[in-house]
C-alpha cells in the first residue's frame, strides 16, 4: 500500500507523558510583599531586553535597546551592526513636530551612534545587529537633548547585558557672552553664540564624540572641554547607580 | 565610505608609514595635496567655484540667490525681533554615484544628509561669517535667500575639507543683485550687472582642517585607504581670525583626551596656511575673470 509520505509517521506503540510535580508551590507574594520574580508590587517588567529613562529637569528621554539579534540582510562584516533611532516626540518641542524622520533626527541618529559604537564590543557580535530607540518625549535645548541621549542610550545597553568597554556619559556647555553655562535648557540655548556636546568614556580617559559650534577662542574650547569631562565623571558615577540599584533590590 | 574593505598588510603599510612621516604619495603627515581650483564657471549661477585635488577629490559649488519670505519661528519674541531682520542661507551636499559606486541609489543618502547638516550647521549659526543682516531686503517679510549646493564629482579622500574651501570660492565669486524696494512694498531688481554686490562678510566663511588618527598619530588630507585605516577623524572648522568655528568627531572609533588638544591646536594652525593661500588664490582667479570675462554678456 501507498503511503503518504508528506504524513509525519508516528511509532507503532505509544505511552502516555509522564508529568512532573513542581517541587512546591509557587508563592506569589512572600513576607516582604515580594514578588515571585523579584519585583515589587508596583513594578512592572522591563520591555524591551535594555531600556532606561532619563530626566534632566524638564528634558525626559526614554530608550529601548533590542538585540544583539541576527541581522536581516547580511552584508559582509566581521563586526556586528549598530542600528539607533532617535525620535522626538510630536509634542516634545514649542513647535509640534510631525510624527515623520527629518533631516536633524536623522543626523543625531547618526551622532549618537558615533558616540556610542566606540565603547561597545561589536567585534564580538559578528552577523548580529543591536537596535537602539529613543524617544524624546520633552525637550528642553537640543544639545543637551543630545547628550542626555547619548547618557541613557549606554546606560540601556549595560542594561541589555551588551559587552561594553565602558559607559559613555555625555555633557553639553553653550558659550553665552564669553561664559560657558554647562546644560543649558532652552531659554538659554535660544540666545548662545556658540555649543559644546562632549561624550566621554571616564575609565579610558578617551573622547568618543565632540560637536562643537560657534566661533570660539581655543583656551575657552579648552576650557568647556575639561568642565564637561569633569561634568562627565560625575555622570558616570550616577550611571553606575542607577544600574545596580535594581540588582541590590532583588537581593 | 566607498570600498570599505582593506587588507591587513596595506594597513600595515600606512599606519608604519604615517609613525615614520612618509605616506605612500611621498608626502608627510601634516601635508596637503595640491590643490586646483576654478571660480565662475557657471553662468546661471551667481557664484560658483571647482576646487579639485591632484588625483582624487572633485568638488563643484554653485551659489544661487534668490527673493523669500522671511521666516520667523518661536514663542521667543527677542529671537524673532532678529530674525525679523536676517535673511538666511540653505546648504546641501550631493555626493554623485559618477564620484564612486557607493554612492548610486540610496547609497549616499546618509552621507549626504551628514554633510549637509554639518555645513548647514556651521554657515547659519553666528560663526558663519556672512553678514545675514545685509541680506534682508523688507525686515520682516521679505530677504535674500542664498542657496549654496555643493556636489561632489570625484571622490578621492577628504571631501570635507574640500567642499569648505570650494564653498568659500563660490560664495567670493558670488554677486547678489542690487535692489530697489518701491512705494507699495514692490521689489524691483537691478538688471546692471555691473551694480551686484557681493556678499558681505565672505573672507570670514570657516574652512574645515580633517585631522584622521592612524595608530597613535594624525595626518591631513587622507587618501581613501589612509581613510579605511583611520580609527576616528576631528574635523576642525576655522576662520580669518584663527577662532575655532566648529569642532565634529565624524565616524566611530575615540579620539584620547590628550591628544584631542593637541590635534586642536594642529587644526588651527593649518587652518590658517590654508585660508591664507586660498585668498592668494582666489586674488589670482579675480584677476584672471576680469580679463576673460566668463558670462556676464561680455563674450565679444
Amino acid at each position: 500500500m501507498a503511503t503518504d509520505r508528506r504524513r509525519i509517521q508516528g511509532p507503532e506503540a505509544s505511552v502516555a507523558p509522564i508529568i512532573l510535580k513542581s517541587p512546591n508551590k509557587i508563592q506569589l507574594l512572600d513576607e516582604n510583599l515580594c514578588r515571585h520574580n523579584g519585583r515589587n508590587l508596583e513594578d512592572i517588567r522591563s520591555i524591551s531586553n535594555g531600556s532606561a529613562f532619563i530626566e534632566l529637569n524638564k528634558t525626559k528621554i526614554v530608550c529601548g535597546v533590542y538585540g544583539p539579534r541576527q541581522t536581516k540582510i547580511p552584508a559582509f562584516s566581521g563586526k556586528g551592526n549598530l542600528n539607533c533611532e532617535i525620535k522626538f516626540a510630536p509634542f516634545s518641542c514649542p513647535k509640534r513636530r510631525p510624527p515623520y524622520r527629518d533631516s536633524q533626527e536623522k543626523e543625531l541618529s547618526q551622532l549618537i551612534y558615533e558616540a556610542l559604537t566606540p565603547s561597545i564590543r561589536l567585534d564580538l557580535l559578528p552577523k548580529s545587529t543591536i537596535d537602539i530607540y529613543i524617544t524624546i518625549l520633552e525637550n528642553d535645548g537640543t544639545a543637551s537633548c543630545l547628550a542626555a541621549a547619548i547618557t541613557c542610550a549606554s546606560v540601556a545597553v549595560a542594561d541589555a547585558g551588551i559587552e561594553m568597554l565602558d559607559l559613555v556619559p555625555a555633557c553639553s556647555a553653550s558659550y553665552i557672552n564669553g561664559h560657558i553655562f554647562m546644560d543649558s535648557d532652552l531659554i538659554e540655548e535660544k540666545r548662545e553664540s556658540g555649543s559644546l556636546v562632549l561624550s566621554y568614556m571616564p575609565s579610558l580617559k578617551e573622547i568618543t564624540h565632540i560637536l562643537q559650534s560657534g566661533e570660539v577662542e581655543l583656551n575657552l574650547t579648552s576650557q568647556a572641554i575639561e568642565q564637561c569631562t569633569d561634568s562627565c565623571s560625575k555622570i558616570y558615577s550616577i550611571m553606575i547607580d542607577s544600574l545596580l540599584l535594581p540588582i541590590q533590590n532583588i537581593k | 565610505m566607498p570600498s570599505s574593505l582593506i587588507s591587513p598588510s596595506e594597513l600595515d603599510y600606512i599606519i608604519r608609514g604615517v609613525d615614520d612621516n612618509l605616506r605612500a604619495d611621498g608626502r608627510g603627515r601634516l601635508d596637503y595635496r595640491e590643490v586646483i581650483l576654478e571660480t565662475g564657471l557657471i553662468s546661471q549661477a551667481n557664484g560658483s567655484a571647482r576646487c579639485r585635488l591632484s588625483k582624487g577629490t572633485d568638488v563643484l559649488v554653485g551659489v544661487k540667490v534668490e527673493i523669500g519670505s522671511i521666516e520667523i519661528d518661536g514663542t521667543d519674541e527677542e529671537v524673532a525681533a532678529i530674525e525679523a531682520k536676517r535673511g538666511r542661507i540653505v546648504c546641501n551636499v550631493e555626493c554623485s554615484p559618477i564620484a564612486s559606486q557607493q554612492f548610486a541609489g540610496r547609497g549616499a543618502d546618509d552621507i549626504n544628509n551628514e554633510l549637509t547638516q554639518l555645513v548647514d550647521r556651521v554657515l547659519n549659526g553666528p560663526q558663519g561669517g556672512l553678514n545675514l543682516e545685509k541680506l534682508c531686503i523688507i525686515p520682516g517679510e521679505e530677504c535674500w535667500i542664498v542657496y549654496i549646493d555643493a556636489l561632489v564629482l570625484d571622490y578621492g579622500g577628504n571631501i570635507l575639507d574640500i567642499i569648505f574651501t570650494t564653498i568659500r570660492a563660490a560664495l567670493h565669486n558670488t554677486r547678489v543683485p542690487k535692489t530697489v524696494i518701491e512705494e507699495d512694498k514692490e521689489v524691483e531688481i537691478s538688471d546692471d550687472v555691473e551694480e551686484w554686490e557681493r556678499i558681505e562678510g565672505w573672507e570670514l566663511v570657516p574652512i574645515s582642517v580633517t585631522l584622521n588618527k592612524i595608530g597613535t598619530r594624525h595626518i591631513v588630507d587622507a587618501t581613501v585607504l589612509e581613510e579605511l585605516a583611520t580609527k576616528a577623524k576631528l574635523s576642525v572648522m576655522v576662520n580669518k581670525n584663527s577662532k575655532i568655528c566648529g569642532i565634529q568627531k565624524i565616524g566611530g572609533g575615540s579620539i584620547e583626551h590628550s591628544l584631542l588638544n593637541e590635534m586642536l591646536q594642529t587644526g588651527r594652525s593649518l587652518g590658517q596656511n590654508l585660508i591664507h593661500n586660498l585668498d592668494k588664490m582666489l586674488q589670482k582667479e579675480e584677476e584672471i575673470n576680469a580679463k576673460r570675462k566668463i558670462g556676464f554678456f561680455a563674450s565679444a
